[in-house]
């Protein structure tokens, strides 16, 4: 393809460059050589000759031609002008190219113009070929390959010469694929002697291989020989004859032959002796084969003179040869079974099929003979491999023979032993190892002589009983492998019985694995005790089934979350570590792998904190601390008790009892020995009006205010001139505060010893006058007071008192607050806030209000100023009032209407008198 | 082996022998064979292979003339090949003539032959049948080298053909189609029997240009001293 493009461009250019005036294109100029295939590495010259007409016309000399290879103007160096109308350039050491040269002419000075150019290829002559050689396969025709030498980067051709002293033959042309070897054309004469040799020819040059001579009955490969037959023999069990066809030579050249055969399940070959077969021959006999088995056979030939070259493998073919009496007794082994008869035992004898090779033939049937001593034969044929007989407790010698179709095997002989039979000499040193894939048995053998030995293993596991397999060594090996399918990565427990003469050995154990693995599960472990700075972890051993191998050690990983994992080596007999240095109040994450030969497995992780104090450690700082309280408050109250006078005299200060007091002393007026008596008070009071204030026992008030209160009191006292009486006891603890009496009549039995009775020494005066001084006395009890639940019958008796006859109506106050709260469910926010502060207060004042409320007419309740301001008045409107108005220094009065009307609070208003309740 | 003077002098005056005849027989090969006898066993098997050869391809031909000529026993009189070499000779006479004449006797039949035998090639109908012929007049051809190799061996000189008395083919007007048919049958005929009295002939001479056994043995062992 690319040399067609160079030849159109060339062709192309001769073209443009010529002078198309006339009937001929004629090239303006000329290049010697022509077109030019150049050696590599050689010079090379070409001339350019310009044509007169040329010169003439564009008048130009051969000093106006340059050349250009590819387009590259070639130095000037390179060019030299031979006369007025030729110019040549020289390369030297011509490399790989393939390459346009043109010729060029400068016309006018500046106009440059191509006018002749030549392909330069360059390229090596051939190199001779070597090692050429022939082969003829049987009805073919002659191949011939040599080997072609160095590459050419030319077109080469190779032709395969051939011919006789008297004649030639046609030449054969490699075809350019395959310029190694070539098949003539004509069929091969054998038994004439042809002279062969090659010839490669290229632009550069010519060269011929050396010349072979030969007959092409020494270069033929044969067809393969084709099996006829593979037949055996009644009479030979360990033959078969085999016959085949073979090449048409063999009627006149001598053939050898080479034969091979294999058992059907074999891979490799065996070879008939080569010397067996060197001569011409159709049909061959391969002995010493084994009996029954099935053979695979080939062939192939080749000249006798070992000239020329074997020919394929025949087909293969097969043949069976003949059976003969089984060559070995079965494996013969016994177990006996549990039996409920008493007297008896239930024997299984079981026993191995032979092999192929040991049978001989097909297996009809077995038979058992069995014989107790001095008594007569038991005979039993049996086509299984086993078969169970219940025989007395006396010893037995069983035997055992194979039957095919030619005859019987020799006897295996089994002693079943006496029940009472110690078995004794078991084999010594007892190993399992794997090697090669198979799990070898290695033992010393007992001192005693050793018939045979039983080798039977099964596979422990949890999930699936011990089901044994076995197999029988001869007494003289004391090495072997186990030829079962077995698995690997499970655990099988091998048992070793040597067999006497007289009955079975001891046996003797060993556990081995045909490959370990890794175990399938890692052990669970968990802990046993955790303490403040230790752990003791706790596992399980693996079950057998998830071991894989042999567990050689475990491996505890613990870590806490941020720290590094520690590991820690344990011995797989352990079940059991304490992890020690272990920090307190720490959570701990902890696992634990288990590991055989061949790699170990994780278990599952377990985390655990360990506690901030160790275990009696909380009880020790506990119970010394509570000693120490217990013992402190014991000093505490040991110390009090001794200093109760003391703590009393500081804690409770000497209230005077009522009791003992004598009202007489500072109030004169007043017999000190009625004043408890109700009795004896009515018909003295004439005079005097005592009213009753019941005051809460927790009432907050301060006390030094009650002081000054007291203090204030004690004052009004002594300027009033008026009778008061103050009746009631304190208890303990408790404060009292000042309260402000109404000017109620009082009742003085109420007054009990939790009441402390304000009393108001009044100087009343008669219905609407109002006294000019207001003297107010106080008890100095602070004695409780009671609830006014607690003697609900003093309010009836307010009432009934109020609404009867004209003495002097009893006037009590209660405190409220709850009934207030639910019937007031509006108040405001600032009026329960005043209401709260001033409860007293407005106890006092709402039972005030009651009271007037009961005797004033509807237009009082109407408003609150007005209710204020009428407040004065009230105590003029009442009933039983003789004379004696409470004056008293309202700080927020409640006005009460009536049941279901609003309730308010007035605006602190200081009235004169100067009290001011907090 | 220990070999006592008697016995050394008889194997030296055996390889004296050998070693005399051997520049003696002229080259013969281009291959440069040391004797004849191997060319000799070559031209007998040739011969041996040309007539395994002769008898499918006669096979073959003799179907495609057709009845009665490919029938077992057909026996037809030898008429009007006159021209073709006779192989059927006198046991006594042949016997009579020597090594030489033999071999020139052969080579002047095979190359009748041959030329009657290409004659017969042009006239094959079917490809594949030319074809066959074609490779057995090669191989023909083959033996005529042959046998002029081991006359050359044996220092024979090869029989100059007659000039004028060429053999060639030429169908003449008179035969019939039939007619030419039994010459077809008589040349592959006489092919055979040629064959058969050459491979005879050959075993003959191979046999007699055989160096006997302790000769060669002798031979071997006086090389090794």
């Amino acid at each position: 393809m690319f040399t067609l493009q160079t030849w159109i461009v060339q062709a192309l250019f001769i073209f443009l460059t010529t002078e198309s005036i006339g009937e001929l294109i004629v090239p303006c100029a000329h290049i010697h050589p022509e077109s030019s295939v150049v050696q590599i590495g050689s010079n090379f010259t070409a001339v350019c000759v310009l044509k007169e007409k040329c010169m003439d016309d564009y008048h130009v000399t051969a000093d106006d031609i340059f050349w250009k290879i590819s387009r590259a103007t070639v130095s000037r160096d390179q060019y030299t002008v031979i006369n007025r109308t030729s110019s040549s350039v020289t390369f030297l050491n011509i490399p790989l190219i393939n390459v346009l040269l043109t010729c060029n002419i400068r016309m006018f000075g500046q106009i440059n113009r191509s006018v002749y150019g030549i392909r330069i290829i360059s390229g090596l002559p051939p190199e001779k070929p070597e090692n050429l050689s022939c082969i003829v396969n049987e009805e073919k025709k002659m191949m011939c390959q040599w080997d072609l030498g160095r590459e050419t980067h030319l077109e080469t051709n190779y032709t395969l010469k051939s011919e006789w002293a008297t004649e030639k033959f046609e030449d054969c042309k490699a075809k350019r694929d395959t310029p190694t070897s070539c098949t003539v054309n004509y069929p091969p004469v054998y038994f004439v002697n042809i002279e062969v040799w090659v010839e490669a020819e290229n632009a550069l040059g010519k060269v011929a291989s050396d010349h072979i001579n030969f007959d092409p009955i020494d270069k033929v490969k044969f067809n393969p020989p084709h099996i006829l037959s593979v037949n055996n023999s009644k009479e030979l069990s360990s033959i078969l004859k085999l016959t085949w066809s073979d090449s048409r030579f063999r009627s006149f050249i001598t053939l050898k032959y080479d034969i091979q055969y294999r058992t059907k399940d074999a891979s490799t070959w065996n070879q008939v002796p080569p010397e067996d077969t060197s001569s011409t021959r159709s049909s061959f006999t391969v002995q010493d084969l084994k009996p029954f088995t099935e053979y695979v056979f080939r062939i192939r030939c080749m000249k006798e003179d070992g000239k020329g070259f074997w020919s394929d493998w025949s087909e293969e073919a097969s043949g069976i040869t003949y059976e003969d009496r089984p060559s070995k007794a079965p494996s013969f082994w016994y177990k006996i079974e549990p039996s409920h008869a008493h007297g008896t035992r239930s024997v299984q004898l079981k026993w191995k099929t032979l092999p192929p090779f040991e049978a001989n033939g097909k297996i009809l049937d077995y038979e058992v003979t069995l014989t107790r001593w001095k008594s007569r034969l038991q005979n039993y044929t049996v086509q299984d491999t086993k078969l169970t007989v219940n025989l007395t407790n006396d010893r037995y010698v069983a035997t055992l023979t194979a039957r095919n179709t030619v005859g019987r095997s020799d006897a295996s002989v089994l002693t079943i032993p006496a029940w009472d039979f110690q078995a004794t000499h078991p084999v010594t040193d007892l190993k399992a190892f794997p090697k090669d894939n198979v799990l070898w048995v290695e033992w010393t053998a007992p001192s005693e002589p050793v018939n045979r030995y039983i080798l039977e293993w099964c596979v422990l596991s949890d999930k699936s009983p011990c089901i044994p397999d076995w197999q029988q060594e001869d007494g003289t090996v004391h090495r072997t492998y186990l030829r079962g399918n077995l698995v690997e990565s499970k655990c099988y427990l091998i048992t070793v019985t040597p067999v006497y003469a007289d009955g079975p050995g001891s046996p003797e154990h060993i556990k081995a694995y045909l490959k370990q693995a890794a175990p399938s599960k890692g052990p669970t472990v968990r802990t046993k005790k955790v303490g403040k700075n230790e752990a003791v972890l706790e596992w399980d051993q693996l079950p057998v089934d998830v071991q894989n191998g042999f567990i050689r050690n475990y491996t505890i990983f613990y870590r806490t979350v941020i720290g590094n994992e520690t590991a820690v080596n344990v011995d797989s007999s352990h079940t059991e570590y304490t992890l020690s240095s272990l920090t307190s109040d720490t959570l701990y994450m902890v696992r634990m792998a288990a590991y055989t030969d061949e790699g170990g497995k994780d278990g599952p992780e377990f985390t655990f904190t360990t506690p901030k104090f160790a275990q009696g450690e909380i009880e020790a700082i506990v119970v010394p601390v509570c000693l120490a309280f217990l013992l402190t408050t014991l000093l505490g109250v040991l110390f009090c008790f001794n200093k109760r006078d003391l703590i009393k005299k500081h804690i409770w200060p000497n209230v005077p009892d009522p009791s003992k007091s004598h009202i007489a002393q500072w109030s004169p007026h007043t017999p000190p020995r009625h004043f408890n008596s109700k009795d004896q008070m009515y018909p003295d009071g004439n005079f005097t009006d005592v009213s009753v204030v019941e005051i809460e026992a927790n009432d907050k008030k301060p006390f030094p205010e009650d002081l000054k209160s007291l203090d204030l009191f004690k004052k009004e006292k002594v300027n009033t001139e008026g009778h008061s009486s103050g009746i009631g006891g304190s208890s303990c603890m408790s404060s009292s505060r000042p309260s402000i009496s109404s000017s109620d009549e009082n009742e003085s039995a109420q007054n009990t010893s939790s009441t402390v009775q304000y009393s108001t020494v009044v100087h009343s005066g008669y219905r609407h006058q109002v006294p000019s001084v207001q003297v107010f006395s106080r008890s100095e009890s602070t004695q409780p007071l009671l609830d006014s639940e607690e003697r609900p019958e003093d309010l009836q008796l307010v009432d009934n008192v109020d609404g009867s006859d004209g003495i002097l109506p009893r006037q009590r106050y209660f405190k409220q607050n709850c009934s207030q709260h639910e019937t007031s469910p509006d108040i405001s926010h600032f009026e329960r806030s005043q209401q709260v502060s001033s409860v007293n207060e407005e106890d006092f004042v709402r039972l005030k209000q009651q009271q007037i409320s009961d005797h004033i007419s509807q237009p009082y309740g109407s408003g609150k100023m007005k209710m204020f301001q009428e407040v004065p008045a009230v105590d003029a409107f009442g009933p039983g009032i003789e004379g004696q108005v409470e004056r008293f220094e309202t700080v927020g009065m409640e006005a009460v209407v009536d049941e279901g009307m609003p309730k308010s609070y007035l605006p602190q208003t200081v009235r004169r008198g100067g009290y001011m309740p907090q | 082996m220990d070999l006592r003077a008697g016995d050394s002098w008889g194997m030296l005056a055996c390889l004296c022998t050998v070693l005399w005849q051997v520049p003696a027989v002229p080259a013969l090969n281009r291959t440069g064979d040391p004797g004849p006898g191997p060319s000799i066993q070559k031209t007998y098997d040739l011969t041996r292979y040309l007539e395994h050869q002769l008898r499918s391809l006669a096979g073959t031909y003799l179907n495609y003339l057709g009845p009665p000529f490919n029938e077992p026993d057909f026996n037809p009189p030898r008429l009007g090949v006159e021209t073709l070499p006779k192989a059927t000779v006198n046991l006594e006479v042949w016997r009579s003539l020597n090594d030489k004449l033999r071999l020139t006797q052969n080579y002047e039949a095979y190359s009748h032959l041959l030329c009657y035998l290409r004659g017969l090639n042009r006239q094959a109908a079917t490809a594949e049948l030319r074809r066959s012929l074609a490779h057995f007049c090669t191989s023909l051809q083959g033996l005529l080298g042959s046998i002029a190799g081991v006359m050359a061996a044996l220092g024979y000189p090869l029989p100059q053909p007659l000039p004028g008395t060429e053999p060639t083919w030429a169908p003449g007007p008179a035969h019939s189609d039939f007619l030419q048919k039994m010459d077809d049958f008589w040349l592959l005929k006489e092919l055979q029997t040629w064959l058969w009295r050459s491979a005879k002939d050959f075993n003959r001479l191979k046999k007699k240009m055989q160096p006997p056994a302790t000769a060669v043995t002798l031979h071997l062992e006086a090389r090794g001293f």
